[in-house]
C-alpha cells in the first residue's frame, strides 16, 4: 500500500462533525429560530457549522454544540449561524412551490369566500419586504390567476424598516438576478426591459403600497388590520423568542378569520403560538386563522 | 395616556383584540399590580392568543409576584397553562430559584418534575440544593429529568452522584439517561464506571447499547474501537447508525492508520446498499479515514458517481481530506457531470 500523508482530521472540523452532532444542532436551530433542516441538508449545515467553528477557534464539535445549546445566553452565536444558513438574497418567485400553493389553493379559497359574502376587497401584507421582489411577485400572481382583480379593491402593503429598501420598492426597478426566476410569459406581461434592468409595469406596480414599519413597534402593528394574507418569509428568524411571539400575536390580530400566514419554507411558528391552524397544500404547510 | 386601571378593565372586554392589547400593555407597563388581574383573567380566558399574551406579560413584569403567580399555575389541570408557566419561570432564571426550591420541598411529583423543566436555562451551580434533592427523589421521572439536565449542562460537580446511579439492576431508562449525561460531562473516569456495569457490549439490549456507544464514542480508546467495530457484524442493521457514529468519532482520536479488512468490507457493503441513505453517508465518511490507501481511494472515486446523493457528498468530502496529488482534478471532472447543488458545492469548495 502507498501513503500520501496522514489525514490531519483533528484540525479539520468538517472531518469530525458527526451526523448526530449535526442533528442535535438542527434541533437547536429549530427550537431557537424555528427553521427546520432535514437530513438532506446535512452537508449544507455541516459546512456552515465548520465555518463558525473555524471563526471561533473551536476544534471540538461537541464544544460548539454545547455552546450553541447552553452557553449562548444572548443568542449571538445562533444569530451568527443564522446569517450563514439563511440567504439574504431576494428575488422574484423565490420559493416557487410555496407560491403555487398560494395561487392554486389559498387565494381561490379566500376569494370565493369573499365573493359569497359580497366582500370585494383583497388585502395582502408583505412584512419585511426588503427591496420589493416579493410584493411584486404577489401582484403578478393576482393579475394572472384572478382576472376580475380590476373590479375589486386589491392592495398589497409592502412594509420594511429600512427606508432605503422602500425607495427601491417605489422605484420598482430590478436587475437580472432579481428576475431570473420570473417565467418568460410573466416577464413579457408584467415587466418592461430597460437596458440591463427591468421595470415593473405601472398597472402591476400600482397594486403595491410601500410603507415604513418597524415590526418591533407594537403600536404601529396595531394599525395593521383586515388582511387576508400575510407573507413574512425569512424575517422572524432575526428576532429573539419573545419578540417573535409578540409579532406573531400581532399577525393574528392583523388577519381576518380564514386569513393565511406564509413563512419561509423551512420556518415554523408551531412552537411560538398555538393560535393558528396548520394546513397542508401539496408539500407546503401554511398557517390559517380560524 | 392610559392607566393600569383602564388596561385591567379592558382585560374583560368582549373583543378578543382589546384583551390582547390590554394584556400586552400591562406587560410593557411592567407593573407588579397588574399581575393579579392577569392571573385572574387567565382562569376564564378561552382565547389561546390572549393566554399567550398574558404569559408574555408575566415574562416582562419584573416582580416576584409574576414568579409566585407562575408557581401557582404549575398545579393547573391544563397542560398548556403548565407549560407556559414553566416557560415564564425558565426566563426568570436565577431569580425564580428560591421559589422553585420550596416547590421541590413541598410539591407533588408532577410539580417537582416541572421545577426541573424550569431550570433548563439556569446553571446547575445556582440550583445545587434542588438537584441534590432531585437525584435522591423517590420518583423515577424526577431523577431522570435531573440527570438529563445535569448532563446537558455538563455539570461535572454531579458526576460522582450520576455514576453511583449506574447499577446493573437500576431502571433501564435511568441507566440510559445516566450514560447520556456522562457523555455530556465528558470525564474519562466515567467510562470505567460504565464498563464495570456493562463489560460485554455484544450482550447489551439495543437501547442501552446505543447509549453506551455514545459514551465510548467520546471517551473510548483504540482498544474499544475494535470492540465497537465487531458489533457491525453481530448486531442488527438498525444499530448501524449508532455504531458508525461511534467509530467516526473515535477514529480521529485513535488515529488508526490501518483498519481491519473485515471492517473495511463491512463498511463498504453498507455504502453500497445499507439503507437508509444517511447511514450510507456515515459509512462513506468513516471509510474516508482510510482513503489514503489506494484501494479505498479508488472505491471513493467510484462513489462519486453513486446514484445516492449522500454517498456522493460523503465521497467528495473524504477525497478532499486525503490531499492526494490530483484529487482536485478528480473532483473537478466529476463536477462537470453533477447536477445536485450541494454535491457540486462539495466538489468545488
Amino acid at each position: 500500500m502507498r501513503f500520501w500523508r496522514r489525514l490531519d482530521v483533528k484540525r479539520n472540523p468538517m472531518a469530525i462533525i458527526s451526523v448526530e452532532q449535526i442533528q442535535k444542532l438542527g434541533q437547536q436551530i429549530y427550537q431557537k429560530l424555528g427553521l427546520h433542516f432535514d437530513d438532506k441538508k446535512i452537508y449544507f449545515l455541516k459546512t456552515r457549522v465548520a465555518k463558525r467553528m473555524a471563526a471561533l477557534g473551536i476544534d471540538d464539535p461537541r464544544d460548539y454544540v454545547f455552546m450553541v445549546s447552553y452557553a449562548d445566553t444572548n443568542g449571538a452565536e445562533m444569530q451568527a449561524l443564522a446569517n450563514l444558513i439563511t440567504t439574504n438574497e431576494t428575488y422574484m418567485f423565490r420559493e416557487y412551490d410555496q407560491l403555487q400553493a398560494f395561487a392554486n389553493h389559498c387565494l381561490p379559497e379566500v376569494l370565493s369566500a369573499k365573493q359569497a359574502s359580497g366582500d370585494r376587497t383583497l388585502r395582502i401584507w408583505s412584512a419585511g419586504c426588503s427591496s420589493g421582489e416579493e410584493p411584486y411577485t404577489l401582484a403578478m400572481i393576482i393579475q394572472e390567476v384572478f382576472p376580475q382583480w380590476q373590479s375589486w379593491d386589491c392592495k398589497i402593503v409592502a412594509s420594511d424598516i429600512d427606508e432605503n429598501m422602500l425607495q427601491k420598492v417605489a422605484a420598482a426597478r430590478y436587475g437580472d438576478r432579481s428576475v431570473k426566476d420570473v417565467p418568460d410569459e410573466y416577464k413579457a406581461k408584467y415587466l418592461i426591459a430597460e437596458g440591463d434592468e427591468y421595470v415593473v409595469r405601472r398597472r402591476t406596480a400600482a397594486l403595491v403600497e410601500p410603507i415604513h414599519l418597524n415590526l418591533h413597534d407594537r403600536m404601529a402593528l396595531r394599525a395593521m388590520r383586515g388582511f387576508d394574507f400575510i407573507f413574512c418569509r425569512n424575517v422572524l428568524i432575526y428576532f429573539d423568542d419573545l419578540s417573535r411571539k409578540a409579532v406573531v400575536d400581532h399577525y393574528y390580530n392583523a388577519l381576518r378569520p380564514g386569513g393565511y400566514v406564509f413563512l419561509g419554507h423551512s420556518e415554523s411558528i408551531g412552537r411560538v403560538t398555538t393560535a393558528f391552524k396548520l394546513k397542508r397544500f401539496e408539500d407546503h404547510l401554511v398557517y390559517v386563522k380560524e | 395616556m392610559s392607566s393600569l386601571k383602564e388596561y385591567i378593565d379592558k382585560l374583560n372586554d368582549p373583543d378578543e383584540t382589546e384583551r390582547i392589547y390590554a394584556a400586552e400593555d400591562i406587560g410593557y407597563l411592567n407593573a407588579a399590580d397588574g399581575v393579579p388581574p392577569l392571573l385572574k383573567r387567565l382562569e376564564e380566558e378561552r382565547s389561546r392568543t390572549v393566554r399567550d399574551v398574558i404569559f408574555q406579560a408575566l415574562i416582562r413584569i419584573d416582580a416576584d409576584s409574576a414568579i409566585e403567580g407562575s408557581i401557582s399555575l404549575l398545579q393547573s389541570d391544563d397542560p398548556q397553562i403548565r407549560n407556559q408557566a414553566v416557560d415564564v419561570l425558565r426566563r426568570k432564571e436565577a431569580r425564580s430559584i428560591p421559589f422553585l426550591n420550596s416547590v421541590m420541598r413541598d410539591g407533588d411529583k408532577n410539580q417537582r418534575k416541572l421545577v426541573l423543566d424550569a431550570l433548563t436555562e439556569s446553571r446547575a451551580c445556582d440550583a445545587q440544593e434542588i438537584y441534590a434533592a432531585a437525584l435522591a427523589d423517590k420518583d423515577l421521572n424526577v431523577v431522570i429529568t435531573a440527570v438529563e439536565n445535569l448532563g446537558r449542562m455538563r455539570a461535572v460537580e454531579f458526576r460522582v452522584q450520576i455514576e453511583s446511579l449506574l447499577q446493573g439492576d437500576s431502571n433501564p431508562m435511568l441507566i440510559a439517561a445516566c450514560m447520556e449525561a456522562l457523555v455530556g460531562i465528558g470525564e474519562e473516569s466515567s467510562l470505567s464506571a460504565i464498563r464495570r456495569c456493562f463489560p460485554d457490549l455484544a450482550m447489551l439490549p439495543d437501547f442501552l447499547l446505543a447509549s453506551c456507544l455514545k459514551v465510548i464514542a467520546v471517551l473510548g480508546s483504540a482498544e474499544e474501537f475494535a470492540e465497537v467495530a465487531s458489533l457491525l457484524s453481530v448486531r442488527g442493521p438498525h444499530l448501524r447508525p449508532a455504531i458508525l457514529g461511534a467509530l467516526t468519532l473515535m477514529q480521529p482520536r485513535c488515529q488508526l492508520s490501518d483498519a481491519h479488512e473485515d471492517l473495511l468490507q463491512a463498511v463498504r457493503a453498507i455504502v453500497e446498499d445499507g439503507d437508509p441513505p444517511l447511514c450510507r453517508y456515515q459509512a462513506v465518511r468513516l471509510l474516508g479515514f482510510w482513503a489514503i490507501h489506494d484501494d479505498v481511494y479508488a472505491f471513493m472515486v467510484s462513489c462519486l458517481s453513486n446514484p445516492e446523493r449522500l454517498v456522493r457528498l460523503g465521497a467528495a468530502e473524504s477525497l478532499r481530506m486525503t490531499g492526494k496529488p490530483g484529487f482536485e482534478l478528480t473532483l473537478a471532472a466529476r463536477a462537470l457531470k453533477e447536477t445536485d447543488d450541494e454535491v457540486l458545492e462539495a466538489l468545488r469548495c
